[in-house]
């Protein structure tokens, strides 16, 4: 026996009053500590999706729509544009590269992207099996796809008219899964690629002439397609664009994805594209911190009223320790009687407040792990937060001292009056 | 050897206490009797180191220990005296057994289980060790509690009024018990009571 373990005892024998301490401690810093996650976790996903696209030109509309949706691809495109138009920019000296996108159709709530075989590279995503799409009709899973709907390769299926299930279905032409990727906890694990081909020919029989394109491959043994065939196996990223080459001047994109060679790129294109053409120009960094400052707003109202809890825990820990002191005032007293010191009795009652904050707070971020666990499980196949941490960060070792300085704060009147102690008069009054 | 000279304590200008002189050799014990409102109380205070007398001189073998700093007092109290209140007192949420071991952990003694088992099995609690205070009965508890004051081995045994609630029967069985556990400890047994049942148990007694 010593005073380490009678705290512990008179803790326990109060289980309603150490609970309820306990409980808001928990609650209070669990609100923190998930808030902090969450954002955190946000910011990184939203940061890891952008794999260094410095400007996104797509249909005019809102431009934080634009960039959700053609980076993130958690909202509605704002419209078609004219490849050739936007195509323009790529031959710009600032730009570096760029990807176009073509999307609007889904399978069972995935989307099916069309693009060039430079999307995937971007997220530095490799295949897991089969191999990269070498002719229209043919998909690249991203993982998540592939388990949630257990497709293989080889398997079939038809495209969705429209981003939500339960669109009309485009059953005249059917995909063939011929890869699936490697899970890399981004947006391309919820997306099906495919060529930009595949999706006008799915949407327009006239842009793409059909026959010559099935032929490609199947049938004719002429000149540039000859390679596709025999090799059809490896991965052809050089033929599937020899087959990009024959885009047609009317064919249109949904979005067309730029990184810039240099920082000047930042100063000229955006502006450029806005003031000059019918497009678009959006710079995901800028959309980014604008969303995040919207969402600040609210993250800081929840950060408040979690505060005020912990403020509230603190409370409760100073009236359970208050109350039983006033109830255990002649154990103290007897306590010195046998010999214990005034500062024995003090380590006591500060450790009996002490450790409710504390296990409080370790509870705390241990349940927001826990929740955050459980979120992302759920939503792991809406939205691409798979990544997922359990070490502690940076903002949240902030609440251990915080949580100490409420036990603290709770414990000092119980500690004053327990140092104060007037043994004889307690002895005479019990 | 115990020894106090002229001890004076005033709580206020009608409570002015003059106590008598007490010289108490090895191995003897003492009953000091009183009326209420004499001061009993506060003498034993005072002699347990609880309660600083305003005059006089009270000194245990040689030590004035009412002059010792606080920790060090608090030590002294630990190891030399053992208390035995008119009622019973535990810490309440720990079990009789870990109630010694906390007695012997205060006063800086080894925390010898055995020892504490022992003791509680010789008063008759054999089968209450684990209990909480709050679960023994009256008479089980006044037991314990000198169970509690004895287990360190204290010098002087002091004991406020441990038989003004109880029947004749169980007066003697305390005064026996108190009497036992001072004996094999080799402790000074210090009585303060009204109980005037006890006088013909002692050879020395003062009367305040």
């Amino acid at each position: 026996m010593n005073i380490r373990r009678l705290g512990w005892r008179n803790l326990l024998s109060n289980p309603l009053n150490t609970t309820l301490s306990l409980l808001l401690m928990t609650f209070g810093v669990g609100v923190i500590s998930l808030l902090l996650l969450l954002n955190n976790q946000i910011e990184q996903q939203l940061k890891a999706n952008l794999k260094g696209i410095d400007m996104v030109v797509g249909a005019k509309g809102s431009p934080l729509q634009l960039i959700l949706s053609s980076i993130y691809h958690i909202d509605n495109p704002t419209g078609n544009i004219s490849y050739a138009e936007a195509n323009k920019f790529s031959k710009n000296s600032l730009v570096d590269f760029t990807i176009p996108l073509s999307f609007g159709d889904s399978y069972n709530g995935f989307r099916i992207v069309g693009t060039t075989p430079q999307y995937p590279e971007l997220y530095e995503v490799s295949l897991k099996e089969g191999r990269m799409w070498s002719r229209s009709l043919e998909v690249v899973l991203g993982s998540t796809v592939a388990d949630v709907h257990q497709l293989k390769i080889g398997d079939t299926f038809y495209g969705t008219h429209g981003l939500v299930e339960g669109g009309h279905v485009h059953d005249d032409y059917a995909y063939e899964v011929v890869g699936i990727l490697e899970p890399s906890y981004s947006t391309m694990d919820q997306l099906i690629l495919t060529n930009s081909h595949s999706v006008w020919k799915v949407h327009n029989h006239e842009t793409i002439d059909d026959d010559h394109d099935h032929a490609n491959c199947d049938h004719d043994h002429d000149h540039h397609d000859h390679a596709n065939c025999d090799h059809d196996h490896s991965e052809e990223v050089e033929l599937s664009i020899s087959e990009d080459l024959s885009i047609p001047d009317d064919a249109m994109i949904t979005a067309l994805l730029v990184k810039f060679k240099s920082p000047v790129g930042f100063i000229q294109l955006p502006r450029k594209v806005n003031e000059t053409t019918s497009l678009q120009a959006a710079v995901p960094a800028l959309e980014i911190s604008r969303l995040t400052s919207l969402l600040g707003f609210g993250v800081k109202t929840i950060n408040g009223i979690a505060y005020i809890i912990i403020i509230v825990s603190g409370l409760s820990i100073f009236i359970s320790l208050y109350n039983s002191l006033k109830k255990r005032r002649y154990e103290l007293a007897l306590m010195r009687v046998h010999g214990a010191s005034k500062w024995q009795l003090v380590k006591l009652v500060l450790q009996e407040g002490m450790t409710l904050s504390l296990l409080g707070a370790i509870f705390g971020v241990l349940i927001s792990r826990l929740t955050l666990f459980f979120m992302t499980f759920l939503m792991e196949q809406k939205y691409a937060v798979s990544s997922f941490q359990f070490n502690l960060i940076n903002e949240e070792l902030w609440l251990f001292p915080i949580a100490l300085f409420i036990g603290l704060a709770a414990s000092l009147i119980p500690t004053i009056q327990t140092y104060n102690i007037n043994i004889p008069k307690t002895l005479s009054n019990a | 050897m115990l020894q106090s000279e002229s001890i004076t304590f005033a709580y206020d200008k009608e409570n002015q206490f003059l106590f008598p002189d007490i010289k108490l050799e090895k191995e003897e014990d003492l009953l000091i009797l009183g009326e209420s409102g004499v001061g009993k109380t506060t003498l034993i205070q005072i002699l347990a180191g609880l309660l600083k007398p305003q005059s006089g001189t009270l000194k245990y073998n040689g030590l004035s220990y009412h002059d010792l700093p606080s920790k060090e007092l608090d030590q002294f109290r630990g190891k030399h005296i053992g208390m035995v209140f008119q009622r019973p007192h535990f810490v309440r949420n720990i079990s009789i057994l870990d109630n010694l071991l906390l007695s012997l952990y205060l006063s800086n003694n080894e925390q010898d289980k055995e020892l504490a088992i022992h003791l509680l099995e010789q008063i008759g609690l054999a089968d209450k060790l684990n209990c909480k205070p709050d679960e023994l009965s009256q008479g089980e508890q006044q037991r314990a509690a000198i169970a509690m004051a004895v287990v360190k081995n204290p010098d002087i045994i002091l004991a406020d009024e441990p038989t003004s609630s109880l029947d004749d029967t169980n007066c003697d069985k305390i005064i026996t018990l108190l009497k036992e556990q001072a004996s094999s400890t080799n402790a000074q047994l210090i009585i303060i009571t009204h109980d005037s049942r006890l006088k013909s148990q002692f050879k020395k007694s003062i009367i305040l």
